[in-house]
């Protein structure tokens, strides 16, 4: 609808370098995608809280949690495939820049889910994003990679253990749903097993048309550095540079 | 974006673009300097872009008139340009039923009308064809009354017009626009008042008459607009930039506006009634829906120093901006709480806000946008927007007990998502009191599914600390969502042999065995000693077990071993037994529970019947006032056959597509062919028909190419159109069963139709028998000395006067609710299926109250009842 304010060809500006077709192709792929990248979320955030929230955008198909390489415990990004495009479009509106269990995560469109992408590119294993973060979320780096808040949660919460059980010894089966569509669209059509290495997943932070979102994640990092202060009041939610004015232009405007 | 495009775009604004400047002359004059000197090389992208922006912001539309005035005194050949262009636009509008579209440039051809770019009289003839094609519409003898939604939404248009000119009309051609406003006040005699039966926010309202005597939208408007030409249209909340330069613009000339021809009337109607009708009726007002509700939550205090017709326009300026910024957070919010009226709107804001999240049927945009926008005004307006919240919230939870069944639900799934954006902070203490209320008590049940929420989108621990200050709310958080599994190795319970079978079977899944193998396995050695009963058992459960840790396990252990379940359950019976030990399995876990029957559904391993017939069996019967979890399954059930079939419907319009573009491909190619054919060549110096062979070749091969193409799409539509026929009979199979379900046990609770002829009726049955009660509220009396808040010798009343209701009655409520709520959800579906439902179901023997729920949520005449 909001065709003004919005640069159609500014979908996403960070490019996945796995793949393997063009720069248009990507971005065809990004259009007609019904999959989405959420990230900054918490470890212990289960799959049964992204399906509380994502599906009040519309009927999931499928939740592929990002995994530790090593530790086969998620870490810190997942992704959601809808049916159809127009949730999927829902969720990237709706949902990108508010708080899952205490964080703000961040919701894009994926070009495609396929097998292998589920692992953490990090050099440690987990998501490539924590390891460029410090600036904004110190906790996750200190001590080791788990912070206060970290400890805090695991006094009442356990990671979810992808890695054993009975299931653990099964390789994720892609195979058509007899569901809605038949499974095939939404998954790229090849295939690059083996080549799992370290790469980067190159993101543009500064591509958000929305700077709020921004603020709220520096303003939520400070407050979950001490994680014993609540903030009286919420967030605040500012416009790039003269919000405060805005305020007072609103008050006096009502005032008079 | 190059300047005068950010400065069209941004007038009016608080912005970089205009420096600090907020005063509207100001900016109309710098962005018309700057687009006087664009205009010669750029008129027509400036003339596109002027339009797009008074669209898309139409609470700038008195800014964009002036400038556009402006611009027709610089050139009238510009002015005259932006008027074809929106005659043109206007009547792609009116064909293609464009409502928002057609208000908005309605609105815009007034402004500019203020500005001397178009005649009045000219915009006085595009009412006058609207009106008498109202009027035609609503005659009974030469129009089509079902279809009054449509005239009302064109008078609406007209009147809507009038705040924005209204002086101007009545200044320049006063006998005209008076003939505009008589031919109005004819209208409202001929329609009907349009009651909002079956749509409004409290049951209450549909039964206290209130639907009938309250004036419905358009007399509302009616009146309001005759308030404001009483106070000779002067008004606070549209701004009038266009004065400040008068003296220029009344030396501009004023253009003409082209004809324009509303639609075609519908075809007459044999019948004033009826099925065809209430079709039609249903048809017309999904395709034009009155925008708005007034959800009254505040006392009227709070928005008096506004005239009668500042709120229709406040209203209009903030769902124009839910509707045009959506997706736009920053700019939509920071639109919402900068609008350009002289007076505080905050209260007005949450009401119209909330009024779109709760409407019936649907709001414009699915419940999470307003749940967004709401989080980011808590956050543009920090000091003022969350108390309005919260008052929003606590005027809603004191009629939650007549609030609408679909909209407790959206409240329940808005609220908890709200507080979990702001660190699940709220004052419980104030609702503790829920906990002497019967469990059956909506406001006790309202607080413990809000708690449920809160728990799937956070953690069981989280959310009991933030009910520390009400600690005894613990009471009803879910319990802790482990599963319940029958064969646990825990120690010191005894292992049966069923134990034994359950580590086997998990022993073979681990050991990776093929679904066959198991398959085999089970109907060899276990089937045979053990009956089918514990073998269903056994083998749901072990494979539920499996795939406990989440919900990729489940849909991993679905996908793997569904066939073995599907082996088991071959029948509807079977899938009832399984939906049960799905149920037992995961009884501690309402989330987990729903979405395994969800995804069971999608595997096609149980039918939504099967799911009804589970929905309805005696241990849901028993809940279905007291929680949300039968009722969170069967709408799954309901919405996952909805999607089906709008998916297919999508896919076959597509394919439709397709198959025109195959058949003018290969007609092209066969022309092309045949032209090559019928071409007489020389060959060898004699004349022979046909091109040569070289040429043919290629050509034949793409006839016979794009002719099989041509028949492989058309073989796909037709798979399609099967499967949509099929989907469509499972539909009818679904709400026939539906409603037979309802009836029964609607039938068996509910009293004699002499005792409960109305809603109001059930809930004072109770009150007859009020003995009892009195007593108990006198204990709760004692319970609130005990350490309670004064405070709450208010809610004691309150919570008797909820006792009042029992439990039976309440069970009534809460399921004709239900009934009316999924009525009117699926109503375009239910529709297309009345004659088969009229004649099997809603005949003979049906409670009146329960054909009454009914009928509201389809909005069928009421009075059909009796005669039907």
């Amino acid at each position: 609808m909001a065709s003004l304010f919005k640069d159609p060809s500014k979908l996403s500006a960070y490019r996945d370098r796995r793949f393997s077709g063009t720069q248009e192709e990507f971005e065809r792929a990004l259009q007609t995608s019904t999959t989405v990248y959420i990230g900054n979320m918490s470890f212990y955030t289960t799959e049964e809280q992204v399906y509380e929230l994502f599906s009040r955008a519309g009927e999931i198909k499928k939740i592929i949690m990002g995994l530790d390489k090593n530790t086969k415990t998620p870490c810190g990004f997942c992704f959601v495939l809808y049916y159809s495009r127009e949730d999927t479009e829902d969720a990237v509106k709706y949902i990108s820049g508010t708080i899952l269990d205490d964080r703000p995560i961040r919701v894009d469109f994926d070009w495609g889910f396929q097998e292998g992408r589920q692992w953490g590119r990090g050099r440690s294993g987990g998501q490539v994003r924590d390891e460029y973060r410090t600036d904004y979320d110190p906790d996750i780096l200190s001590l080791g990679g788990y912070g206060k808040l970290v400890q805090r949660e695991l006094e009442q919460r356990q990671l979810v253990d992808y890695g054993t059980g009975s299931l653990g010894s099964f390789p994720p089966v892609m195979t058509p749903y007899y569901g809605r569509h038949g499974g095939s669209h939404g998954h790229g059509g090849y295939h690059r097993h083996g080549r799992d290495y370290h790469r980067k997943r190159h993101r543009d932070d500064d591509r958000h048309t929305n700077d709020s979102s921004r603020r709220t994640l520096d303003h939520e990092s400070r407050r979950n550095s001490d994680p014993d202060s609540r903030p009286e009041k919420n967030p605040r939610f500012r416009e790039s540079g003269d919000s405060d004015e805005d305020e007072e232009e609103y008050d006096r405007k009502r005032r008079s | 974006m190059s300047s005068w495009r950010s400065l069209i775009l941004r007038i009016g604004d608080k912005c970089p673009e205009y420096g600090s400047s907020s005063d509207f002359k100001e900016h109309i004059e710098t962005c018309f300097g700057v687009l006087r000197r664009e205009l010669e090389h750029s008129a027509n992208d400036i003339i596109d872009f002027l339009l797009q922006c008074a669209e898309q912001l139409p609470h700038k539309i008195p800014l964009y008139g002036t400038v556009v005035g402006l611009l027709n005194l610089e050139n009238e050949d510009v002015g005259r340009k932006i008027v074809e262009n929106i005659q043109i636009n206007f009547q792609n509008a009116l064909d293609s039923e464009s409502c928002d579209r057609i208000r908005i440039l309605m609105r815009l051809l007034t402004s500019m009308m203020c500005s001397k770019v178009l005649q009045p009289v000219s915009l006085v003839v595009v009412f006058e064809t609207l009106l008498s094609s109202a009027a035609t519409t609503v005659d009974e003898e030469k129009g089509n009354p079902s279809w009054q939604a449509r005239g009302d939404f064109y008078v609406a248009c007209i009147l809507s017009c009038l705040p924005w000119g209204g002086s101007e009309f009545f200044e320049q051609v006063p006998d005209e626009i008076e003939r505009v406003m008589v031919g109005i006040e004819a209208y409202l005699s001929i329609r009907r008042h349009n009651s909002d039966t079956g749509l409004s926010f409290f049951d209450d309202d549909d039964e206290s008459g209130k639907g009938s005597s309250e004036k419905d939208f358009l007399e509302d408007l009616w009146d309001r607009i005759q308030v404001l030409s009483s106070t000779g249209w002067k008004l606070d909340s549209v701004p009038r930039p266009h004065l400040s330069f008068e003296a220029q613009l009344v030396a501009g000339k004023s253009h003409e506006f082209g004809p324009i021809n509303a639609p075609d009337q519908p075809e007459p109607l044999s019948q004033l009634s009826g099925v065809p009708y209430g079709k039609q009726k249903h048809h017309a007002e999904l395709k034009y829906p009155q925008r708005i509700r007034r959800l009254n939550i505040f006392p009227a205090s709070k928005t008096e120093d506004m005239q009668p017709i500042d709120r229709f326009i406040v209203e209009e300026y903030l769902l124009d901006v839910l509707l045009f910024l959506n997706g736009c957070r920053k700019e939509c919010a920071s639109y919402m709480v900068g609008l350009p009226v002289p007076f505080r709107y905050e209260y007005l804001m949450a009401e119209t806000i909330f009024s779109q999240l709760l409407l019936l049927p649907q709001p414009p945009f699915k419940p999470i946008y307003y749940t967004l926008v709401i989080m980011d005004l808590c956050k543009a307006l920090p000091g003022a927007f969350p108390a309005v919240v919260a008052g929003a919230v606590r005027a809603l939870f004191e009629k939650i007990a007549d609030l609408d069944m679909e909209c407790r639900t959206r409240l329940i799934l808005w609220f908890s998502h709200h507080l979990s954006n702001f660190q699940f902070i709220w004052p419980w203490e104030e609702w503790a009191y829920v906990l002497d209320l019967p469990k059956w008590a909506p406001q006790r049940v309202f607080v413990q599914e809000v708690l449920e929420r809160e728990v799937r989108l956070s953690y069981w621990d989280k959310v009991k600390q933030s009910v520390e200050n009400a600690p005894a709310l613990e009471e009803l958080l879910p319990p802790k969502g482990s599963p319940n599994f029958n064969y646990s190795m825990e120690e010191g319970k005894e292992r049966t042999e069923q134990h034994a079978l359950s580590a086997e079977l998990s022993n073979k899944v681990k050991g990776r065995q093929t679904a066959r193998e198991i398959i085999s396995w089970v109907e060899e050695s276990v089937l045979p000693h053990h009956g089918l009963e514990v073998t269903l058992t056994m083998v749901v459960q072990t494979l539920l077990d499996i795939g406990s840790k989440s919900f990729t396990h489940l849909i991993t252990v679905l996908e793997r071993y569904g066939q073995v379940i599907a082996r088991i359950c071959h029948d509807q019976d079977k899938q009832i037994m399984l939906i049960a030990e799905v149920s037992s399995y995961w009884k501690n876990n309402a989330q987990m529970t729903a979405i395994t029957i969800d995804r069971m559904m999608g595997y096609r391993l149980i039918s939504n019947l099967a799911i009804v017939r589970w929905v309805f069996s005696s241990a849901n019967i028993e809940q279905f006032h007291t929680s949300d979890r039968p009722w969170e399954v069967l709408r799954n059930a309901v919405s996952k056959t909805y999607n089906r079939i709008s998916d297919l419907r999508k896919e076959i319009l597509s394919l439709q597509k397709n198959v025109l573009s195959a058949e003018e491909a290969a007609t092209k190619a066969k022309a092309e062919l045949d032209a090559a054919e019928s071409k007489l060549t020389l060959v060898d110096g004699e004349p022979v028909l046909g091109e040569n062979p070289a040429k043919m070749k290629p050509l034949k091969s793409n006839a016979e190419k794009t002719k099989e193409e041509e028949i492989s799409v058309r073989d796909s539509l037709e798979a399609k159109e099967a499967l949509l026929a099929r989907a469509l009979d499972e539909n009818e199979a679904l709400f026939l069963s539906l409603y037979q379900n309802f009836s029964n046990v609607l039938m068996e609770r509910l009293p004699e139709d002499s005792k409960a002829q109305t809603l109001r009726a059930l809930k004072s049955i109770q009150a007859d028998e009020m003995v009892v009660d009195l007593d108990e509220s006198s204990e709760m009396d004692v319970d609130n000395e005990n350490g309670r808040p004064k405070k709450s010798q208010s809610n004691g009343e309150k919570a008797s006067k909820v006792h009042n209701v029992g439990d039976k009655e309440q069970w009534c409520l809460s399921t004709l609710g239900y009934v009316k709520a999924f009525s009117r959800q699926y109503a375009s579906e239910i529709w297309p299926h009345i004659e088969k439902l009229d004649a099997e179901i809603f005949s003979e023997n049906v409670h009146p109250l329960f054909l009454k729920a009914v009928y509201s949520g389809l909005r069928r005449p009421v009075s059909e009842v009796s005669s039907s």
